[in-house]
């Protein structure tokens, strides 16, 4: 159908890189014979001239990728042979590099927490459907599902079940609550704070992210009471706002704390005279918290009659992008430098 | 869920509930809620819309001389209206088009200068005194669009009440300084009572310590009236009764089937349903008030869709079966659905949505009315598969109390009934599976409680009294037992099972905010410090003060990146359900998202820069516990474009990254550890397919192998659009972790060091560290007793046109005991020398 020869001699110009054969007359005869060819062999000999032209820019890109292969080299050495002692590899100035605002926020609340005496566990990325609901007393197919939409693999448990990806750093609340019962018995509280990334499956606009941080807090023992939780959310706030900060706590629902509150912050910007930051309600949205659900507890064969607890969650963006009045949440993840350098 | 405070006023008046619970003021009233209901989403003033409106009777109507289809009326607006045209009688003429226009009417006017109510909310519409075909219309007559009260255009509105003309239509129907509050309804997830504004009214007057009493209508065994003439057949077979606890149902003959009076168009649109006709919306509305759905079918069309009396089978739908709803769509319903329909087809989605078959219409003279129970899982799996949100679904979804439907159904029954439009035919069907231990007074068990058990979980000392009174205001029952209390919910409360649950009621009914804040109390053990968090703080801290930029990036990527580093996707976990194409897996390594930001940065202006990433990263694989293995894994790439790699650098880049990764290391103790060696070429591990071989290394730390290090294959780097200068290294945090070790100190030695070069020249094969480790090990064996050794690179030279390196080391020396001599140093490393030509063929240049 094709001259063999005509293939060979332009396999053999792709072959030495040279990228006008794509651009070549022969090539381009080709193409323009199909028109002249009876409909019932266009299609075969089309196929086949599309065939060679993508042989062509295989065989291109790969006597590219030839040239462009650099020699080996002494990966055991310090440096090159024959580099200048001013061009040996050296750090950058250190006035160029920067931690990213989020890691310091959590570092920064992290410490509050290590001082007030939580440990710190951090969160998985990918989790089964026990963690994620079902020991968080979530009952299967229950409505309050919906309020989290998660991400879910292909890929599935033992029970068929596709793995997800965690939408609340809750997930962690049964493994927590079960490594660390025996402190219960020893006479103390489990006390522990879990970071981590966390996922919600929706649309991307300058306030809403699929993936962003959250602050879990667990603390159980004896006698632990809703007050306490109370306190210590304010306790922390007060630290962090280094400013005495008021908590307010709305009832809500949550499948595993009951009672279940939204709690939100005296606005900290405007004492609470009312600004744009905090809508003009003098109250800024922090996060969830709540008593934890007995059931949840019982899951991690914890003695509900004489142990309580309290738990809490909260998103770290929010908070940086309240601090340095950050316009656009999908920046913390695009990995650019005009944004990175500013935190430096 | 929206809900109006006048509604729940003139509710409580009306049956005597409780005292004014509006009497804190709005504000306040807003204030307490948020404390101790919930969160609002917002609030608006309804009544607003309405200013200026007016209730008028049309005293004169005749045809316009000059449109068939006008009419031009005088009205009598009792002379409230101000600065409008009069006729000598006092009159107001108004131009109207509706058919229904006639004198002795009551009407709804629009005077001039008023805003149409429907336009309100959008682009609000000032009527004036405007000329129509020679006549001055003064406003307009409305129509129950116009006013906002449902789609109907076909004629003016009605006022069947008896109102005195000039009657504000706000005073009418009590819409002065109505706030309609939009409550937040997650926070009643399982609150199914809170759904109906009977509810929320219970629970201003509880959150305010006032009793409240239910209305004496709403009880369990409510007596239903008898059938007034002759009876219709109606037979209910429940074939599902897991599904359907319970079903209700009664027949009603000589139904008027109409416009629904005013004040029930007005209550129902305050809350954002339109009107439909007087049956439908009196379910509605009553839905309204209890939170319990109802629905109404043409008791006719049921008949002539059953075999031969009418008969409802509630079932599940078989193979193939479809159904025509109310919105006008065809389902084929999932094959666990809850059905309802006759012995020979379906007629309606149970709990979701009507069949449009059965639909009460203007010419329905007969109806059944149902008012059931539905599982709510079922009603959700239903609900999310065809898409069918409804104020039913929205409700029965939240597990609606099974007790409460005879007092439900009684209700709306008196109220078609006494409103002369309709009366009963049949006896009622109650088909009833709830486990109805306790005769309907209550749903669950009671629960017993101690004083000492609230107290302690609130931090309170509530004495028995209080917490009886915060819980009989909202029609608890509570006795004493055992030296506890035993407290049983009112029927149509769902959610009191667990002392918990009673702690939770006490504690919002007393008010969260009122709670004593104390820290827990505990001893000062110190915790115990996360090795890993620490260490990722401690690297961070490093690479940022060595002028590196942390970046975070997604957990997921394109396959895309995969394909253009190489990496098989096959062992990725795949997201099965992401909204966004960008996110189809879990990353394999973090190096990937970090080369695809090199590009842009060039191109953002950024000549030179060093990323980093601290992350998790998944590849295909289970650990014990049956969930996916996960990575902890650190990752930089240091890229420059031509010019800048030109101006501060010299050679591969490949060194540069190595730099950097070694003042990591060694800053977690692994100066003398660390080892370099060339990628394996049967490494098949997902984060090594970026690499050039050749120019890339394996890294170890003893017996830990820590990660990779090395520049990027050519088609990496021309399908990421990489500069030449770029490199980069990936470790895993976990063995780095565990190889990590604690500084290590030298003593001081009070003798001065001597230092020497020396040169090497070494045949092509021989490495760099082959040379250095013979070299160091050779000298340690000469070395004069209590010496420390240090040996530093000085230069590596390579003429052009040849394979041979020239090496130049720095040895220093250092006793503890003594001055060293130079020509001691100087034979000491002569002797080496000349033991690693033997070695490894090396000449001493």
């Amino acid at each position: 159908m094709i001259d063999e020869k005509l293939i060979d001699s332009l396999k053999q110009r792709a072959e030495s890189g040279d990228r006008s054969v794509l651009r070549s007359s022969e090539l381009k005869e080709l193409f323009d014979a199909l028109k002249s060819l009876p409909a019932d062999e266009r299609k075969d000999y089309g196929q086949a001239v599309n065939e060679l032209r993508r042989e062509l820019t295989e065989l291109l890109s790969g006597a590219q990728a030839q040239r462009d292969t650099l020699p080996p080299i002494d990966v055991t050495a310090p440096f090159a042979p024959n580099t200048p002692s001013d061009k040996r590899p050296h750090l950058l100035p250190a006035n160029h590099g920067s931690r990213h605002p989020l890691m310091t926020e959590l570092d920064t609340i992290l410490d509050i927490f290590y001082r007030m005496g939580f440990m710190a566990v951090e969160s998985r990325e990918i989790d089964d459907d026990f963690h994620m609901f079902g020991s968080l007393n979530f009952p299967e197919g229950h409505p309050a599902r919906d309020d989290y939409d998660t991400f879910m693999t292909i890929q599935t448990d033992k029970n068929g079940q596709p793995f997800i990806s965690p939408a609340h750093t809750s997930t962690m609340q049964h493994r927590l609550l079960s490594s660390q019962r025996e402190q219960l018995e020893k006479g103390k509280p489990i006390a522990a704070v879990i970071p981590g990334r966390v996922f919600r499956n929706e649309d991307l606009d300058a306030r809403h992210e699929h993936t962003f941080y959250q602050l879990e807090g667990v603390y159980v023992a004896e006698g632990v009471h809703t007050g306490q939780l109370i306190a210590t959310l304010r306790t922390w706030l007060n630290s962090y706002y280094q400013k005495d900060v008021k908590v307010k706590m709305q009832p809500f629902y949550f499948p595993f704390t009951e009672p279940s509150f939204e709690f939100a912050a005296s606005c900290i910007f405007c004492e609470q005279k009312g600004c744009n930051i905090c809508s003009h309600t003098g109250w800024i949205e922090l996060g969830g918290c709540g008593m934890i659900h007995p059931n949840v507890l019982k899951a991690a064969d914890i003695d509900t009659e004489r142990y309580s607890g309290f738990a809490w969650g909260f998103g770290i963006e929010r908070l940086v992008m309240l601090k340095y009045n950050v316009e656009d949440v999908r920046y913390f993840e695009a990995a650019r430098l005009d944004f990175l350098r500013q935190f430096t | 869920m929206k809900i109006s405070l006048n509604t729940i006023r003139a509710f409580n008046a009306r049956y005597h509930c409780a005292d004014d619970v509006l009497a804190i003021g709005t504000d306040q009233l807003m204030d307490r809620i948020g404390t101790q209901l919930g969160a609002l989403e917002g609030f608006e003033n309804y009544g607003l819309q309405f200013d200026g409106v007016l209730l008028v009777k049309v005293v004169v109507c005749k045809p316009h001389p000059d449109a068939d289809k006008l009419h031009v009326c005088e009205i009598d607006d009792g002379g409230v209206a101000k600065a409008v045209e009069r006729t000598e009688q006092g009159l107001v003429r108004v131009v109207c088009g509706a058919p229904n226009v006639r004198e002795g009417l009551t009407a709804v006017w629009l005077p001039p200068g008023v805003t149409v109510p429907e336009t309100a909310q959008k682009e609000p519409f000032v009527l004036t005194a405007k000329e129509l075909r020679g006549v001055v219309s003064n406003g307009m007559l409305a129509s129950a669009r116009e006013l906002g009260l449902s789609d109907d255009h076909e004629g003016i509105v009605e006022v069947d009440e008896q109102m005195t003309p000039g009657t504000t239509f706000v005073k009418a129907f009590d819409l002065e300084g109505d706030v309609v509050l939009d409550l937040e309804n997650k926070m009643f997830t399982h609150r199914p009572d809170c759904f109906g504004f009977m509810g929320v009214a219970r629970e201003l007057a509880g959150i305010q310590g006032m009793a409240y009493k239910s209305p004496d209508w709403y009880k369990a065994h409510p007596e239903f009236l008898k059938p007034a003439g002759s009876t219709l057949a109606l037979t209910v077979k429940n074939e599902i009764p897991q599904l359907v606890p319970r079903f209700m149902a009664i027949t009603m003959d000589k139904v008027k089937v109409g416009t629904s009076p005013l004040w029930l168009q007005v209550e129902l649109a305050k809350v954002g349903i339109k009107s439909i006709n007087n049956i439908v919306d009196y379910t509605n509305f009553f839905m309204l008030e209890t939170g319990q759905p109802m629905h109404a079918y043409d008791y006719d069309k049921v008949k002539a869709l059953s075999s031969s009396e009418a008969a409802i089978v509630i079932r599940q739908p078989r193979a193939g079966e479809k159904i025509k709803l109310l919105n006008g769509k065809t389902i084929e319903p999932g094959r666990t659905a809850i059905m309802i329909a006759t012995d020979q087809q379906l007629i309606g989605v149970g709990g979701v949505m009507g069949g449009s078959e059965t639909e009460v219409d203007q010419k329905t003279e007969r109806i059944i009315l149902e008012c059931a129970n539905f599982d709510m899982y079922s009603i959700r799996r239903t609900s999310m598969a065809h898409g069918l949100f409804t104020d039913a679904v929205t409700r029965f979804t939240k597990g609606q109390s099974p007790l409460q439907c005879p007092a439900v159904l009684a209700r709306v029954v008196n109220e078609i009934a006494s409103t002369g439009n309709g009366q009963v035919a049949g006896e009622v069907i109650d088909d009833m599976h709830h486990d109805n231990t306790t005769n309907g007074e209550t749903l669950h068990a009671p629960v017993e409680v101690s004083k000492g058990f609230i107290n302690q979980r609130l931090g309170l000392d509530l004495d028995d009294q209080g917490i009886i009174k915060l819980l009989a205001n909202v029609e608890f029952q509570i006795q004493p037992a055992h030296g506890a209390l035993s407290v049983q919910a009112p029927f149509w409360r769902a959610d009191i099972e667990l002392k918990e649950d009673v702690v939770e009621e006490v504690g919002r009914l007393y008010g969260f905010d009122k709670l004593p804040l104390d820290l827990p109390k505990r001893d000062m053990t110190p915790i115990v410090p996360n090795a890993l968090l620490h260490l990722k703080a401690d690297a961070r801290s490093l690479l940022s003060a060595a002028g590196a930029n942390e970046v975070l990036t997604y957990s997921f990527v394109h396959g895309n990146l995969l394909d253009k580093v190489g990496q098989d996707k096959s062992q990725a976990y795949q997201l099965s359900n992401a909204l966004s194409p960008d996110l189809q897996y879990y990353r394999l390594s973090l190096t990937p998202s970090l080369l695809n930001g090199v590009n842009a940065n060039i191109k953002g202006g950024y000549s030179h820069f060093a990323l980093f990433e601290i992350g998790k990263t998944h590849v295909l694989g289970k650990t014990e516990d049956d969930l996916p293995k996960e990575f902890e894994r650190i990752a930089l790439v240091i890229a420059a474009d031509t010019k800048a790699a030109k101006a501060y650098f010299a050679g591969p880049a490949y060194y540069e990254a190595k730099y950097y990764l070694v003042a990591l290391l060694e800053a977690f103790g692994l100066a003398g550890q660390i080892r370099f060696e060339t990628l394996a070429e049967d490494d098949s591990d997902a984060a090594v397919a970026c690499y050039a071989p050749g120019r890339a290394a394996t890294v170890y730390a003893g017996q830990e192998r820590l990660g990779r290090l090395g520049e990027y294959r050519a088609e990496v780097r021309a399908a990421l659009k990489l500069p030449d200068f770029c490199a980069g290294f990936e470790l895993g945090l976990t063995p780095l972790l565990a190889a990590c070790q604690p500084k290590a100190y030298t003593p001081l030695s009070r003798f001065p060091k001597l230092s020497q070069d020396i040169t090497l020249a070494l045949p092509p094969e021989v490495t760099y560290k082959e040379v250095y480790d013979a070299l160091a090990d050779e000298l340690e064996k000469r070395k004069p007793e209590q010496t420390l050794l240090g040996l530093t690179p000085v230069d590596i030279y390579q003429a052009e046109d040849t394979t041979k390196r020239h090496i130049t080391l720095r040895l220093s020396v250092g006793s503890y005991k003594r001055t060293l001599k130079d020509d001691e140093v100087q034979a000491m490393l002569r002797a080496a020398a000349a033991a690693l030509r033997e070695n490894i063929r090396t000449e001493q240049v």
